[in-house]
């Protein structure tokens, strides 16, 4: 099945089976709470939120700055998917420009926050996922999110 | 099953570029202010693409180069010029989750 498809105008059409959806809904979800607890110790905070400077001091200034904002953008970002994923059941819906964009973004972030979390490396990402590695079903899912997100860019053009 | 990454002890933190306090040596000198993006094993080459594409409304061309030099050299130039400019371009790469940094110009 398709997932993504060029709509007339310069919507993405999107259709999701329930289960893929569903599974959607958790991870936004669970990055709103991410977000808004924001650990700022936590590997996973860490890569959302890079140090802007190599100097940890002028990086400390940077992040004073615009943490809040980042923050900000990036759950309006979640929000703008959570309103297009709708609450329960399948999707077929078609998503306006800024509607991907959001979209883009926020699997990014999920991508990173399994990343990060499993500390991954490009050898590992370029590998089978084994059955028996523990993190095999976060590594199935880093590997779907990222099917998704080039299905989406290749319908977005 | 899908992950959960919450409520996992704390790993030691993932790369970071190397810190040196250089950079405030260069602040009273006219160069610009670079920014600097670093590779990481997670974005898919063609996302790289497309926000550069997207954010500095680069060719097709120039941004496919600034993504495989990220990606074969470990990090590339993005785009330059006042503090100022070279914040805001970091932070818009920021938020859509790449690993970018400045530093003033050698």
């Amino acid at each position: 099945m398709v997932r993504f498809k060029r709509a007339r105008g310069n919507g993405v059409r999107v259709r999701l089976a329930e289960d893929e959806a569903e599974l959607l809904r958790r991870l936004v979800a669970e990055m709103r709470t991410m977000l808004e607890v924001h650990i700022s110790q936590d590997p996973v905070i860490q890569r959302l939120f890079p140090d802007a400077h190599v100097s940890s001091e002028e990086a400390a200034d940077f992040r004073a700055l615009t943490e809040d904002d980042l923050s900000a953008a990036k759950r309006s970002a979640l929000e703008t998917v959570s309103a297009s994923l709708a609450s329960d059941g399948r999707l077929d819906t078609t998503l306006r420009e800024a509607e991907v964009d959001a979209w883009l973004s926020v699997l990014t972030d999920l991508r990173l926050a399994i990343g990060a979390r499993l500390e991954v490396t490009e050898e590992l990402m370029s590998a089978d996922v084994d059955p028996q590695d523990k993190n095999a079903p976060a590594l199935v899912t880093l590997h779907w999110l990222g099917w998704l997100q080039e299905m989406l860019l290749e319908a977005a053009g | 099953m899908p992950p959960s990454w919450q409520h996992v002890p704390m790993a030691s933190p993932t790369e970071a570029p190397e810190r040196t306090e250089e950079t405030r040596i260069g602040d009273r000198l006219d160069k610009p202010w670079l920014v600097i993006v670093w590779n990481d094993p997670v974005n898919l080459m063609s996302y790289v693409t497309w926000v550069f594409k997207k954010l500095f409304g680069y060719s097709e061309a120039k941004a496919t180069k600034l993504m495989l030099d990220v990606h074969h050299r470990g990090r590339a130039v993005v785009s330059s010029g006042a503090r100022e400019k070279a914040e805001m371009d970091c932070y818009r790469l920021h938020a859509y989750g790449l690993w970018a940094t400045i530093s003033k110009s050698d």
